[in-house]
């Protein structure tokens, strides 16, 4: 029997190149579409039903990986990817059949052998792609988990601007809201102080009383009143601001 | 931080005490035999007796109010010795006859030119005790400056040194290098023509990010022709879904301008701008002079903020690089663009870095 394949990359020239090869590896293989980006390529698995989807990673609108996680079950999925060392690593792990481009004509008979010989036991995808999936993208995200808030977008007049965090001097709260103070001034955000203190680095934000966040690069100076508190002086701004007793640990060493 | 916090009152605590304790008793009895061959009082003995009684007195004073006050500023430092030497002067005035009377059954009756001697001695003794006091602490101050200084040096060596890793690490991104062999690799069948010129699009892309990160400074045209061929690149690639153009005055073709600041952010756009968006966008890239500045701005009018919020690591990279480079002087503001996409605007001023005082 002749079985039907989409291609999905978002790149048309690579649509092509990889259709050629195809022809000439699996001649009797229909291509019934070609997608460009992760929407067209839902749309035609639903409209085509094919038994085969060469999905590309990188795509706009819907990424390979969600749309492979929808249509699991359906069809039969491989990746393609241009450089992901941690996906390929993911993907050898898990066991999914995947593509690196520049796809080479040796790797993908091998690839198309692969998939003769399933489609040949049964017709019907096996049905765990998707949690197979879903363990990929938690591996992957395990590895960039360490990523820390960059920037802080904040509503100047009538447009949005971004402030690096580098040069925050501190955050405090405000009702509802937390004042971000910069050298130049101040501004205000949603995020209340709990979720901006579990999204910042910890190594460079440290909360030194219930409603403050401080830069730890732009502190002058710390000393003790009398009544046991801190005292910090900030490098860039005029005012003192106070560290709890709670927080004073943080300064011990020093 | 753990070195600025830190300035005179450290030196004054309980370590040092003792020290300066025994110092301040020697000083007395020094002061004592010098007013007492000058000729100052009957005997030794309640010479130097008054004379540590003041010496005591002021230095404990002036110890315990720096203990207290924790001055920073040289006025506040000067306040309290003057303060100091005033009080423990009226303290030792009393403090030492006491002793005379109370242990050394020694009545003094104090006389006016007896008063004059005391105050003379007070004068002596303050002024050494405070001399000594001021200057070890101006020395303290001064040598943990240097200190500071130097490790402030050194640190930003170590991130000068760090953000040209950076550079090198960033400049050629694999999924960008690879993407584009493939295309190569297709148009080679299909379009020959089309192929070559992006063959040599990626050579000039791949020959000037290797070699220029070795120079300081590059021509702007020189920036401005990577850009060119990085976007012929993509231009092909995205076909529609990339419109881009370029404006840059003749006048400006011959600046120096340093590398791999522009070329970062106009990557950004496309990679967070416009290539998740389905139907991509325009990138628009003018550079102008403006005050003593050179204002480059890179619009374009992709998807916006959603993604750059979450990435933007050669937008770091950029930030970085301008206060290596120009400190305080150079500027990056990222903002929304209206009606969509972002604005990256980047000011330095014109005639290059100081990176040599690096």
């Amino acid at each position: 029997m002749t079985y039907k394949a989409v291609i999905a990359d978002d790149e048309k020239e690579l649509r092509t190149y990889l259709k050629s090869l195809l022809a000439v590896t699996w001649p009797d293989l229909v291509i019934c579409g070609e997608a460009g980006n992760g929407r067209e390529a839902l749309e035609l698995v639903e409209d085509e039903g094919p038994q085969v989807i060469f999905l590309d990673i990188r795509m706009p609108g819907l990424s390979g990986m969600e749309v492979a996680q929808k249509i699991a079950g359906v069809c039969r999925v491989v990746f393609v990817t241009a450089y992901d060392q941690y996906a390929v690593e993911a993907f050898e792990r898990e066991a999914v059949d995947y593509l690196v481009k520049p796809v080479s004509r040796e790797r993908l008979t091998q690839t198309v052998e692969r998939l003769k010989k399933q489609l040949d036991v049964s017709i019907e995808p096996p049905a765990g792609l998707a949690g197979v999936v879903e363990h990929v993208l938690a591996s992957l995200s395990a590895k960039t988990a360490a990523d820390f808030l960059h920037w802080i977008r904040v509503q100047v007049k009538d447009s949005v601007h971004l402030i690096p965090v580098e040069e925050v001097n501190y955050f405090q709260a405000k009702d509802k809201y937390t004042l971000v103070i910069t050298k130049d001034g101040e501004s205000l955000i949603r995020k209340t102080i709990k979720e901006l203190i579990s999204e910042l680095d910890p190594n460079l934000f440290w909360q030194i009383h219930r409603s403050i966040i401080v830069n730890v690069s732009k502190i002058e100076r710390v000393s003790r009143s009398f009544t046991g508190r801190g005292i910090l002086r900030l490098k860039e701004r005029p005012e003192l601001l106070t560290v709890s007793r709670n927080y004073l640990h943080l300064f011990k060493q020093m | 931080m753990e070195l600025s916090q830190g300035t005179i009152n450290r030196h004054l605590g309980p370590r040092h005490f003792l020290f300066d304790f025994l110092f301040a008793i020697i000083i007395s009895a020094l002061i004592a035999v010098f007013l007492f061959f000058a000729g100052i009082g009957d005997s030794f003995f309640p010479v130097l007796i008054i004379s540590e009684a003041f010496g005591i007195s002021i230095y404990s004073l002036i110890n315990l109010l720096f203990w207290l006050v924790k001055p920073e500023k040289i006025t506040s430092i000067i306040s309290i010795l003057i303060i100091g030497v005033a009080g423990g002067t009226f303290i030792g005035l009393h403090l030492g006859p006491f002793i005379l009377r109370q242990f050394f059954s020694v009545a003094l009756k104090w006389t006016p030119r007896d008063l004059l001697q005391a105050v003379l001695i007070a004068i002596a003794f303050g002024g050494a005790i405070s001399y000594f006091f001021f200057s070890k602490a101006r020395l303290r101050v001064t040598r943990e400056e240097i200190q500071q200084e130097r490790i402030r040096r050194l640190s930003k060596e170590k991130e000068a040194l760090e953000a040209n890793l950076k550079l090198l690490q960033a400049q050629i991104e694999p999924h960008f290098l690879f993407n584009t062999l493939s295309n190569i690799l297709s148009l080679i069948d299909t379009s020959p023509d089309q192929g070559k010129a992006m063959l040599v699009d990626l050579i000039h892309y791949l020959r000037t990010s290797l070699s220029r990160t070795r120079h300081d400074l590059i021509t702007l045209s020189q920036e401005i022709e990577i850009i060119q061929a990085y976007l012929n690149i993509l231009k092909i690639r995205m076909g529609e879904r990339l419109r881009f153009r370029i404006e840059l005055p003749d006048n400006l073709r011959e600046q120096p301008f340093p590398p791999m600041l522009l070329q970062p952010l106009v990557e950004n756009a496309v990679k967070h701008g416009l290539e998740p968006q389905i139907e991509g966008g325009e990138i628009l890239i003018s550079i102008e002079e403006k005050d003593g500045f050179i204002r480059s701005e890179i619009i374009d009018t992709g998807i916006g903020f959603t993604s750059y919020s979450e990435v933007g690591v050669g937008m770091i990279n950029v930030r970085e690089r301008l206060r290596l480079l120009y400190g305080q002087r150079g500027r990056l503001a990222i903002e929304e663009n209206k009606p969509k996409g972002v604005k990256a605007v980047i000011e330095v001023p014109k005639g290059g870095g100081n990176q040599h005082d690096l």
